[in-house]
């Protein structure tokens, strides 16, 4: 019937978002998430004081091959005698470094290609999603052990490969977001007034999307961490630096399993494990949070729940 | 005469909010609806009508408790939790929502769903379901042979009429109507609403029209109760309401609707919003944007008769003149 | 008949995916820079004759631009060059090798999305309550462990119970038939189970994803208006609803199995396609990695066709 609104809209819940706020607000609803953002950042400090907080010397064997947890060695030595829990932490800094930067590379890309095709869209739009799926066919592992093959195993070539293929699920889910932020009333205001392009997507679309790209980032150095440990584990890791994945590989060839080394073995995976789950439940609970379409299920095992009743004296009926 | 047909008695509904406390959504709601009868529960959005429609039929979700008794003819189906309401659904009690929702299932034919409601309430099988489906069709005036479309091929009129259709397939007492018309374009309204306002005099439904739109209520019900921050600030037939409103809500309400207060008068919209369900209410919900708040105000006001069939929540209708 | 042109567009779209990859992989391995890549002739130890023979064959001392024609129509040839390896054809060897890695991964995948579907609709059924929180984090548990570690993890505890290298048992010459199949069954359980377990944790999320995003559709109260049984409107309307978004992120995650499958075969040493690539890196065995690499690539291009086709037959809507 009648268009006009008949009540003035409801002013919006008070508090701009702003990113910072947003993501802490949502980590501190969701413990996980918390403890994974937490175990994040202290492995990362770790990482950087390794220098100083390893145990041991990382080149130098200070005990025999294989040998096994102690008091000295609370993780046992590895297959030349070096100390687990010195390697351990050089090697999470190399995987961490690696997974951050090749995150860095492909949210370069993959957040200008979602940007630049959401905000222009047409042709421009059509293009870049053309070359996205077509990068998003090519199986990701087999492409970076052929060009890691081919230009061989440097930490600098590693991390460019994998940041290479990284970007495709940003630039599509940043696209996405862009393209509904430039519908909104103040961005076609702001056209309307003559904004250039810089200045309305620095301004206005990029805040917006913020949120949404360090969820995507953060995901994203999950599966950079996990790519890296592959192509380790297939020999293609940087000789010279040491990360989790040549750890495994180490044992793996040095037959630690068969020696009974367990040790060499599974904390580096555990550890691997962790970093990919911190990051995981981080990114996916801020990508959650995001999500528009969230709502509550209309069905699940648990149903409404009766209350006795509340008397407030009879009304008049 | 004997009970009423439906009866809310005391309804109030709360939700748990993500991060700890509870909004409290509809604050005691009292309904009586008798046979063939039509009420129209007007309000804002927000204001718990639509919680109120749903809670009838228990289809609240799980974070959602409640409290109250919903007597259908004397039994209370709201004490026995969602297993005990279901039998009731859709036999007793039906309901047709938004035309805007996605209420039909996407992948599957018309035909299918209306099927599936007359088999599973035993209305019949096979040949026998899809013959009377033919049958609900052209009462609400699709061509029985569109039963093989999927909702995405009708327009949106025509799957309104479906899902009215679907609604009356199991012969039910009460039909409630969520904004049936809403998203609909002005010539597919008056259509849906003529439908709804023949269908409802041939089989004697008795009908809850839930709806922001006075017009609408003023073409189908007599009836009519205006709902503000969770409750019922005011009820009774329209035109009592229409010419003395008992509540300035109802008041501004009516002022504020084109079509009842005349082209020329000037559109008024209310300013302000409704108050936060999610703490508890000082005084009466309205007085901020009330322009007759006096001193009585900040005791929350109760429903009073002020004639036969007409109440409402508001202090100056006790106020002795001066 | 519905959506032909539905059909069309996705299989060009495919078709020129293909070009796209062959194109790729001949700009990698001719193009790109140090000359031991670009001589497919270069076959170690081989014979005057059959390193003339490749060169004729590939056109080695033409033009790059007519090599790269001649590449497509030896490539349409199904002739990939002659391994440096074993002197055997690519083609053979991949044949062989694919054949040994489809029955695993098969295993593997089928054991994931039936498992996963599973746990996931019960996941997201149980919302709120601890069983959820139970799977979702057993699931997230395993889709964070990498690959190559859980199989190396499974070898620890089934050592001495299982095999745990090879598909077969060398030294049984000429066994009888049963004795064969369940020397094979045996192999193959741990290579399975691994590739089983990761994409189970995957498969899990994607599924409760799917499944919450649907119970939270509007005909979902619908159908609980009409007074359906929950479990009837979870199979009836939800998981019906949900195979949509379900068909087309586990075609997604195909990609992912291909590079599973590589990590797992290494393990293992299954005689596999993904064996095949790891050892042809390690040999340098030029032919080989871009063959493999070509036959991993089609298969992605192909699952992502068939999913796609897929969603066009359970999705009414797409008539365009």
């Amino acid at each position: 019937m009648s268009e006009a609104s008949l009540f003035v809209e409801a002013p919006p819940e008070a508090g701009t978002k702003s990113s910072r706020g947003f993501l802490l607000r949502t980590l501190r609803h969701q413990p996980a998430a918390m403890a994974g953002a937490l175990f994040l950042v202290s492995m990362t400090v770790t990482a950087i004081l390794a220098p100083w907080i390893a145990p041991y010397p990382l080149h130098e064997q200070v005990g025999p091959v294989f040998g096994p947890p102690s008091w000295q060695h609370l993780l046992g030595l590895d297959d030349g005698g070096i100390d687990m829990v010195t390697l351990l932490i050089w090697g999470l800094r190399t995987s961490l470094v690696v997974g951050f930067a090749a995150t860095f590379v492909s949210m370069v890309i993959g957040g200008t290609v979602g940007v630049v095709a959401g905000y222009f869209g047409g042709g421009i739009d059509t293009v870049l999603m053309r070359i996205t799926d077509y990068f998003l066919v090519i199986p990701d592992v087999p492409l970076m052990i052929v060009v890691a093959a081919i230009w061989g195993p440097s930490l600098f070539h590693i991390i460019i490969v994998i940041g290479i293929l990284l970007w495709t699920s940003t630039a599509r889910v940043l696209r996405a977001q862009v393209k509904s932020v430039r519908e909104r009333v103040y961005v076609k205001r702001a056209r309307a007034l003559g904004a250039g392009h810089t200045r309305i997507v620095v301004r206005h679309v990029l805040p917006q999307v913020a949120p949404l790209l360090i969820a995507s980032t953060v995901l994203t150095i999950a599966v950079a961490i996990f790519d890296e440990t592959a192509l380790s584990f297939l020999g293609l890791g940087d000789p010279s630096n040491i990360s989790l994945g040549r750890i495994i590989e180490n044992a793996f060839e040095r037959a630690a399993i068969s020696t009974g080394a367990w040790w060499a073995i599974v904390p580096p995976g555990v550890l691997v494990a962790m970093l990919i789950l911190a990051c995981s439940l981080v990114g996916g609970s801020l990508e959650d949070a995001l999500n528009p379409r969230l709502r509550v299920a209309h069905l699940s095992a648990r149903t409404f729940r009766l209350r006795p009743l509340v008397g407030r004296g009879e009304d008049a009926l | 005469m004997s009970e009423p047909l439906l009866q809310v008695e005391d309804l109030q509904v709360w939700f748990d909010l993500e991060g700890g406390g509870e909004l409290h959504a509809v604050q005691g709601v009292n309904i009586s609806l008798e046979r063939g009868e039509r009420l129209g529960l007007v309000g804002e959005s927000g204001c718990g009508k639509t919680t109120t429609a749903l809670a009838i039929m228990g289809l609240l979700p799980p974070n959602a408790s409640v409290s109250g008794r919903v007597l259908l003819e004397g039994d209370d189906i709201l004490a026995g939790g969602e297993e005990a309401m279901r039998p009731h659904r859709w036999v007793d009690v039906a309901i047709v929502f938004q035309g805007a929702m996605n209420a039909l299932n996407p992948v599957r034919t018309i035909g299918h769903q209306i099927v599936e409601a007359l088999e599973l309430h035993n209305r019949g099988k096979g040949a026998t379901a899809r013959a009377r489906t033919g049958e609900l069709l052209e009462a609400v005036g699709i061509p029985a042979g569109r039963a093989a479309r999927y909702p995405h091929e009708l327009s949106g009129g025509m799957r309104q009429r479906a899902a009215i259709a679907m609604a009356l397939a199991c012969n039910p007492k009460v039909l409630i109507a969520d904004e049936p018309t809403t998203a609909l374009d002005v010539m597919v309204q008056a259509q849906i609403l003529e439908l709804l306002d023949g269908l409802c005099q041939d089989f004697g439904l008795a009908l809850i029209l839930v709806t922001h739109d006075l017009p609408v209520v003023a073409q189908l019900c007599n009836r009519c109760a205006v709902m503000y921050a969770g409750e019922i600030v005011e009820r009774g037939p329209l035109e009592a309401i229409y010419h003395t409103p008992g509540h300035p809500y109802s008041r501004m309400l009516f002022a504020a609707s084109p079509d009842l207060a005349g082209l020329d008068e000037p559109v008024l919209s209310i300013a302000g919003a409704p108050p936060r369900l999610d703490r508890p209410i000082d005084g009466c919900p309205f007085r901020p944007r009330c322009d007759s708040a006096f001193g009585a105000c900040a005791v929350r006001p109760r429903l009073e008769q002020l004639a036969e069939d007409h109440a409402a929540a508001c202090h100056l209708n006790s106020r002795v003149p001066a | 008949m519905r959506g032909t042109d539905y059909v069309l567009k996705r299989v060009g779209f495919a078709i020129v995916t293909v070009f796209v990859a062959v194109t790729i992989n001949f700009v990698l391995f001719r193009l790109a820079p140090g000359t031991a890549v670009s001589n497919l002739s270069r076959v170690p130890h081989a014979t005057q004759q059959l390193r003339h023979a490749l060169e004729v064959q590939f056109g080695l001392d033409k033009s790059k631009w007519q090599q790269y024609v001649i590449y497509l129509k030896q490539l349409a040839h199904g002739n990939l060059g002659i391994s440096y390896e074993n002197e055997q054809p690519v083609s053979t060897n991949l044949r062989i090798a694919l054949i040994n890695t489809l029955p695993m991964v098969t295993l593997g995948t089928v054991f994931a999305i039936v498992f996963g579907t599973f746990t996931g609709v019960i996941a997201a059924w149980r919302r709120g309550t601890k069983t959820e929180g139970l799977t979702v984090s057993s699931a997230l548990g395993f889709y964070a462990m990498p690959t190559q570690w859980l199989g190396l993890m499974l070898i620890i505890i089934f050592a001495g119970v299982l095999p745990t290298g090879g598909m077969t048992n060398e030294f049984l010459l000429n066994p009888p038939f049963w004795t064969h199949v369940k020397d094979l069954a045996s192999h193959i359980l741990l290579p399975a189970l691994t590739l089983g377990l990761v994409l189970y944790g995957e498969y899990t999320l994607i599924v409760r994803s799917a499944m919450l995003e649907t119970l939270g559709e509007d005909y979902i109260l619908t159908a609980r208006a009409k007074g359906l049984k929950p479990r009837t409107i979870v199979r009836k309307h939800a998981l019906r609803n949900a195979m949509l978004p379900i068909t087309t992120l586990i075609a997604l995650s195909l990609g992912y199995i291909v590079a599973g499958a590589i990590l797992i075969e290494t393990v293992f040493s299954w005689p596999g396609i993904g064996r095949a690539v790891y050892e042809a890196v390690l040999q340098r065995d030029y032919p080989m990695l871009e063959g493999a690499f070509l036959v991993l690539t089609f298969s992605v291009i192909f699952f992502n066709l068939v999913a796609d086709l897929l969603y066009f037959k359970l999705d009414p809507r797409i008539t365009e």
